[in-house]
């Protein structure tokens, strides 16, 4: 076992709206060990974001956490943090990078601003320090004439090479643990492919763990190490990649397996979309949370709320997974 | 450049519109600049003969074209009353006026940019229902009202400012300042909750924006936050808002000139109207309405400044 960045147990995270109480993320745990990148997959509304922003302890003011969920960052627990000492945290042992590049950075602040002020408050370096390691990082994820661009502002950027930017603030302090919020959604198809080399180059050569959200199973499959499928605010399966393409248990996860095209596919051909809408996190149905929109849910399925169940390498919540057919 | 012609353009149909209506109102009004040159005892034939002397009794649109021709020429008129040249009259005074709202801006926008942070940074919470409480407080009473109220307590009550008065800055910072704090302060304390309570609404916006998310994410402080990121995106309605209150002001100032004996524009504009000396009259709206033009000019660079989409001419992406 290599040595365990990020543990989270038991984490919950509840938002108070006025219909009542939105339970955004429902009891998730895992672990995380430096080097490896976990993806986590699953529908809009399905809690990836904010487990993000609960890794990070950064949830607006009417976001609810009980008191038994733990985030563990490098043996430390967040969870009993003061603000101030968060603070200290973010940059330098965790950062994060969003999934909109056109609105994640300031409009009005230069580029090189926006990465320097990470430096100085973090690193303590001098402003003349900073602007040469700003131009630095910004050469390091690959942008064209760093020492022009630092002294511009976002807009005079294309999508691509503000998420460039993003990605050289993230890294900026050389953080432990990097959290990357669908950061390819918003782009280019063809400028995704060349954003996600560079994270993975950046996260392997600094020896960093990654945390990749997304919710396309292709860049799961050749981009991560382990993969957690999250559905109404919980984790259904986690396995590593390979597991779980070709062992899939949970029927969740192979409804999204099968929801992507295939090239082989004859033009023209329905899409395998997965039938009905991800259950209202306000008033969850008692029983499995995918149980309505599943073809292999039964009476017990509705009844009961499936664990976490399997081996370390490979679990899942389901009464009925695959490769193990009920009895008769 | 298209732009400074556009501008221009705009500006010479404000002061046509602007000098036309004040020319036509002026005429309506009961009496006129003869009755008072000719004095109380005088007989109606002697008023029609200053009246002919005068060409007041020439037709109305003709006595305008000839105004608006002399101002092409740079001649804003005499005064009928005292033979005193309109422009030298308004520009001698008018530096006067300028400070008195300058002075009022300054303390708004000091006031109106922490309080408008604080309250923005938890909406509804203790500092902003507080904050909110005493703008609801300053912004219910006119100007004249809080002037009166100021020069019974400075002014009567401690004795620490001078209740009426105007030193010229010859006399020194301070004793130019002294006397107008208390005038300054009054048009201030109505002023300052608009641009608070804009920039308050602005900023809460503002800060639900992902860069500010991002902000935090790098672990910047809260202050950090609201006074580096947040505050510059957040201005650009109030300073909209700085640019129409010159208009404000400018009634604001021919109030409270009156009251603390400050001799500005304001007062001569109110001579000029008691005594009908029409042609002062239509010197010092066209002089208002040139600086509320050129305010709004200033406003529309001041967007530049705060925001580097509109210097380099437009976004792409």
């Amino acid at each position: 076992m290599g040595d365990i960045i990020l543990d989270v147990r038991n984490q919950k995270t509840a938002f108070v709206t006025a219909r009542g109480m939105a339970q955004a993320v429902d009891g998730v745990s895992f672990t995380l060990e430096r080097g490896r990148t976990l993806g986590v997959v699953g529908e809009s509304g399905s809690g990836k974001s904010v487990l993000s922003r609960s890794i990070m302890r950064l949830l607006p003011s009417n976001a609810l956490v009980p008191a038994d969920s733990r985030v563990i960052l490098n043996g430390r627990d967040l969870t009993r943090m003061t603000e101030t000492e968060l603070r200290r945290l973010r940059g330098p042992e965790v950062a994060i990078i969003f999934q909109d590049p056109m609105t994640s950075l300031n409009p009005v602040l230069t580029i090189g601003r926006q990465i320097t002020e990470v430096l100085t408050f973090h690193m303590g370096l001098k402003r003349r320090a900073a602007r040469d390691r700003a131009i630095e990082l910004l050469r390091a994820v690959g942008l064209p004439q760093p020492d022009v661009r630092v002294d511009q502002y976002p807009h005079q950027l294309s999508g691509g090479m503000r998420q460039r930017v993003a990605i050289a603030i993230a890294i900026a302090c050389e953080p432990d643990l990097l959290i990357a919020d669908e950061p390819t959604t918003a782009l280019d198809v063809t400028v995704q492919a060349e954003i996600l080399d560079l994270l993975q180059r950046m996260v392997r050569d600094r020896n960093m763990a990654m945390i990749l959200i997304t919710h396309d199973m292709g860049v799961v499959a050749g981009r991560c190490d382990d993969v957690a499928v999250m559905y109404a605010g919980r984790i259904v399966e986690k396995a590593p990649v390979r597991d779980l393409f070709h062992h899939t248990r949970m029927p969740y996860t192979a409804a999204l397996l099968a929801s992507i095209p295939k090239i082989t596919d004859p033009p023209h051909r329905k899409l395998d979309a997965i039938e009905g809408r991800p259950p209202d996190i306000i008033n969850p149905p008692p029983g499995c949370p995918f149980a309505p929109r599943c073809l292999r849910a039964d009476a017990g399925c509705d009844a009961e709320k499936p664990v976490l169940a399997g081996t370390s390498r490979h679990q899942w919540a389901c009464l009925n997974p695959l490769g193990e057919e009920a009895p008769a | 450049m298209r732009y400074l012609l556009y501008r221009l353009r705009r500006l010479a149909i404000v002061l046509g519109v602007v000098t036309f209506i004040t020319f036509l109102l002026v005429n309506v009004l009961p009496g006129d600049v003869a009755y008072e040159m000719a004095g109380m005892d005088s007989s109606e034939e002697e008023v029609q003969a200053i009246r002919e002397d005068l060409g007041l009794d020439r037709p109305v649109l003709l006595r305008y074209a000839e105004w608006v021709g002399g101002v092409f020429v740079g001649d804003w008129g005499t005064s009928y009353i005292n033979q005193e040249n309109v422009w030298e009259a308004i520009t001698d005074r008018f530096p006067v006026s300028f400070e008195l709202m300058l002075l009022a801006q300054i303390i708004a926008l000091s006031l109106a940019i922490p309080a408008g942070v604080a309250s923005a940074f938890r909406p509804n919470g203790r500092a902003d229902r507080i904050i909110g409480s005493l703008a609801f407080a300053s912004v219910s009473m006119p100007s004249f009202m809080t002037a009166i109220l100021l020069i019974f307590i400075f002014a009567l009550g401690f004795g620490w400012l001078p209740a009426t008065g105007y030193e010229p800055i010859s006399e020194g910072l301070w004793a130019n300042l002294r006397p107008m704090i208390l005038p300054a302060l009054s048009l201030a304390l109505v002023e300052w909750t608009v641009l608070m309570r804009t920039l308050r609404a602005e900023m809460i916006a503002v800060l639900q924006e992902n860069y500010i998310a991002l902000a935090r994410a790098k672990g910047m402080s809260n202050m950090r936050i609201l006074l580096v990121h947040a505050l510059r995106p957040s201005s650009f309605s109030m300073i909209t808002l700085l640019g129409l209150q010159v208009a404000r002001l400018l009634g604001g100032t021919i109030i409270i000139e009156q009251i603390f004996g400050i001799p500005g524009v304001g007062r001569l504009l109110i001579h000029a109207v008691y005594t009908r000396d029409f042609i002062v009259i239509q010197g010092c709206v066209t002089f208002f309405a040139l600086a509320f033009v050129t305010a709004n000019f200033l406003v529309d660079i001041a967007y530049a400044w705060l925001d580097p989409r509109v210097r380099t001419g437009g976004a792409h992406g």
